[in-house]
């Protein structure tokens, strides 16, 4: 099986990230495998254990590639940086454009991707890489099962109250949720291979994309600003000893919040 | 010229999804500043209730009637969808951000070749007449208002709860549309349902949810947790942590890898207030959080705080809230 693995660097869930002002954030340099993508590297890893194949990560990135050499640590063969200075800039709908024209000349049976990515939170490259692609997806899976002949897969995804069971042909794009897998920590020996594995670059003039369609002048989505997180002040507490503080709670709730 | 604000209206079974009306209602709203009539848009099999029910809310209600849109594939909706909007070429097109809306809006914007807002917690119409969409990033840490300036419609998913449904009488035009759809475009199939163990609304839509953190410190402590869920009308949710130990499904999850929820109003049991979890809560309106620690965070994070043993607080908070509720 040939799989794909759509990755990306983001900020750690750790790393503070601050408004400075209207149009810059402050964030800290401490930075990781966005989460979701490593559950979908991780499963391809797995696929690539059960049926043989080979497994590439793709990443958009003009300064990082530390993604693509997790996902060599974890198990994936290639690694493809997709990088150009005309994509700074580009929203994730400018990205989608970019990645399909890539994979559109790869001989993929399975593209997976996270569910989202941890800085921008979209959602949207999956589904929009697979209308792109004209491929079926489906997002949020939380259980993969190839079939034998790698024409079709019977799929988890989550919905609100549960699950659905979906049968799904293939090739198709998924999206990984947490909770498909727990994702392996690298061994030595994957670490060192990451080390020394070759990274193909390839540009937009490879790609044959129009420049005009991503970066900052192929936005659909504008940013105007950045406003800081809902601010609460800090609780109200309680004084009394137990059991009056649990009445004077309920009586709060009731009269000053009218939440009961 | 580009006309209408738009909601896709989701169903549930053969209920029509609160959020839904919630979105109905916020566009009848921004209608009022923008003057274009207000859309809804269904499919499935057998709507006509379904179709009754939203008539109230919209001004037109268009709706596709097909076995093959019966249950949700992202093909078959994104089809039927991005047929409609490039026959009517609403302004405006809204949908709630949940499992369906995350799955099935990225793609027909694509297709459509215009912008998405996606999970949003706050719209509003700017000067131009245009949608501005307040939405998280980076988990939450940040937040930023977008636009889509140049391309139509204007597309966003928005968090549940984050409109009122309020009651209204308008009588829509209905407009049945036939479906465009081949079975042979449709590349996915439904199989089944498994429902989750927990009977209640999801914690992404529940309004009271009550969160459970590691200070529950054994499984069989969920007993008296359920009870005060059962008296609150609320659904249970959890942290990490509890999901980590084995002891919760993480469809309940709440935090960054897990679901946001914006209930109006939550209880926080023994929840540390870790960034992870906090980034998962921050749009709910009243939140109380319980813990024995004076000093946690998650009181930095709360309207009204108790210091106190989650194991004691929560039997004696339901025997109050049960008194209380009876004297209604």
């Amino acid at each position: 099986m040939n799989v794909y693995v759509l990755v990306k660097y983001v900020p750690d869930t750790e790393a503070i990230v601050k408004v400075q002002s209207d149009s810059e954030l402050e964030i800290e340099n401490k930075y990781f495998t966005s989460f979701f993508d490593e559950v979908a590297i991780e499963e391809a890893v797995k696929l690539k254990e059960k049926f043989g194949g080979k497994v590439t990560v793709v990443t958009v990135d003009n300064k990082k590639i530390d993604a693509l050499r997790r996902g060599i640590a974890m198990g994936a063969d290639d690694a493809v940086q997709i990088t150009d200075p005309a994509l700074e800039g580009s929203d994730p709908f400018g990205i989608a454009r970019v990645l399909a024209a890539f994979l559109k000349n790869e001989p993929y049976d399975l593209i997976l991707c996270g569910r989202q990515a941890m800085d921008d939170d979209a959602g949207v490259i999956g589904p929009a890489v697979a209308e792109l692609l004209n491929l079926p997806h489906v997002t949020a899976i939380l259980g993969l099962e190839v079939a034998d002949d790698g024409k079709s897969a019977r799929v988890s995804r989550q919905i609100e109250g549960g699950k659905e069971q979906i049968h799904c042909r293939l090739p198709a794009v998924l999206t990984a949720q947490k909770g498909l897998n727990v994702p392996r920590i690298p061994q030595v020996m994957g670490m060192m291979k990451a080390m020394k594995a070759e990274v193909r670059k390839v540009d937009l003039a490879a790609l044959s994309v129009d420049p005009t369609t991503v970066g900052e002048s192929g936005q659909k989505v504008k940013i105007l600003k950045y406003v800081p997180p809902p601010q609460r002040s800090t609780a109200k507490m309680m004084e009394e000893d137990f059991p009056e503080n649990v009445k004077h709670l309920v009586k709060l709730l009731r009269e000053e919040a009218k939440v009961l | 010229m580009a006309k209408g604000i738009w909601v896709f209206v989701e169903r549930a079974d053969s209920v029509v999804r609160k959020v839904s009306l919630e979105l109905l209602c916020a566009a009848s709203g921004f209608a009022q500043k923008t003057g274009d009539p207000v859309g809804a848009v269904l499919f499935g099999k057998g709507v006509d209730t379904t179709v009754e029910n939203v008539k109230p809310y919209a001004d037109r209600v268009y709706f596709m009637d097909d076995e093959k849109l019966a249950t949700y594939t992202s093909d078959g909706y994104t089809l039927a969808l991005t047929a409609l909007a490039n026959e009517h070429a609403p302004a405006i097109l809204l949908a709630g951000s949940t499992s369906m809306g995350r799955d099935l809006f990225p793609r027909v914007a694509m297709r459509l070749e215009t912008g998405l807002a996606s999970d949003c917690t706050h719209l509003e119409i700017g000067e131009d007449g245009r949608l501005v969409a307040t939405r998280p990033i980076y988990g939450g840490k940040v937040f930023c208002q977008v636009s889509i300036p140049d391309s139509s419609p204007q597309m966003a998913t928005v968090r549940p709860n984050t409109f009122p449904v309020e009651e209204m009488n308008k009588s829509a035009e209905v407009i049945r549309i036939d479906s465009p759809i081949q079975e042979a475009e449709i590349r996915q199939r439904v199989e089944g349902v498994e429902k989750a163990a927990q009977e209640k609304v999801d914690v992404t839509e529940a309004e009271v949810v009550v969160g459970i953190g590691r200070g529950v410190k054994d499984p069989a402590n969920f007993k008296i947790v359920q009870e005060l869920a059962d008296v609150l009308g609320a659904t249970v949710g959890v942290t990490r942590s509890v999901v980590d130990n084995g002891w919760w499904d993480v469809n309940d999850q709440i935090g960054k890898s897990g679901k946001n929820i914006s209930a109006k109003l939550y209880f926080a049991f023994g929840v540390s207030g870790a960034v992870h979890h906090v980034l998962g809560i921050q749009t709910c309106k009243t939140v109380v959080a319980v813990n024995t620690d004076p000093n946690a965070l998650i009181f930095n994070y709360a309207d009204y705080g108790v210091v106190g043993d989650m194991l004691q607080v929560i039997p004696a908070l339901k025997e109050e809230i049960a008194k209380v509720k009876d004297e209604v």
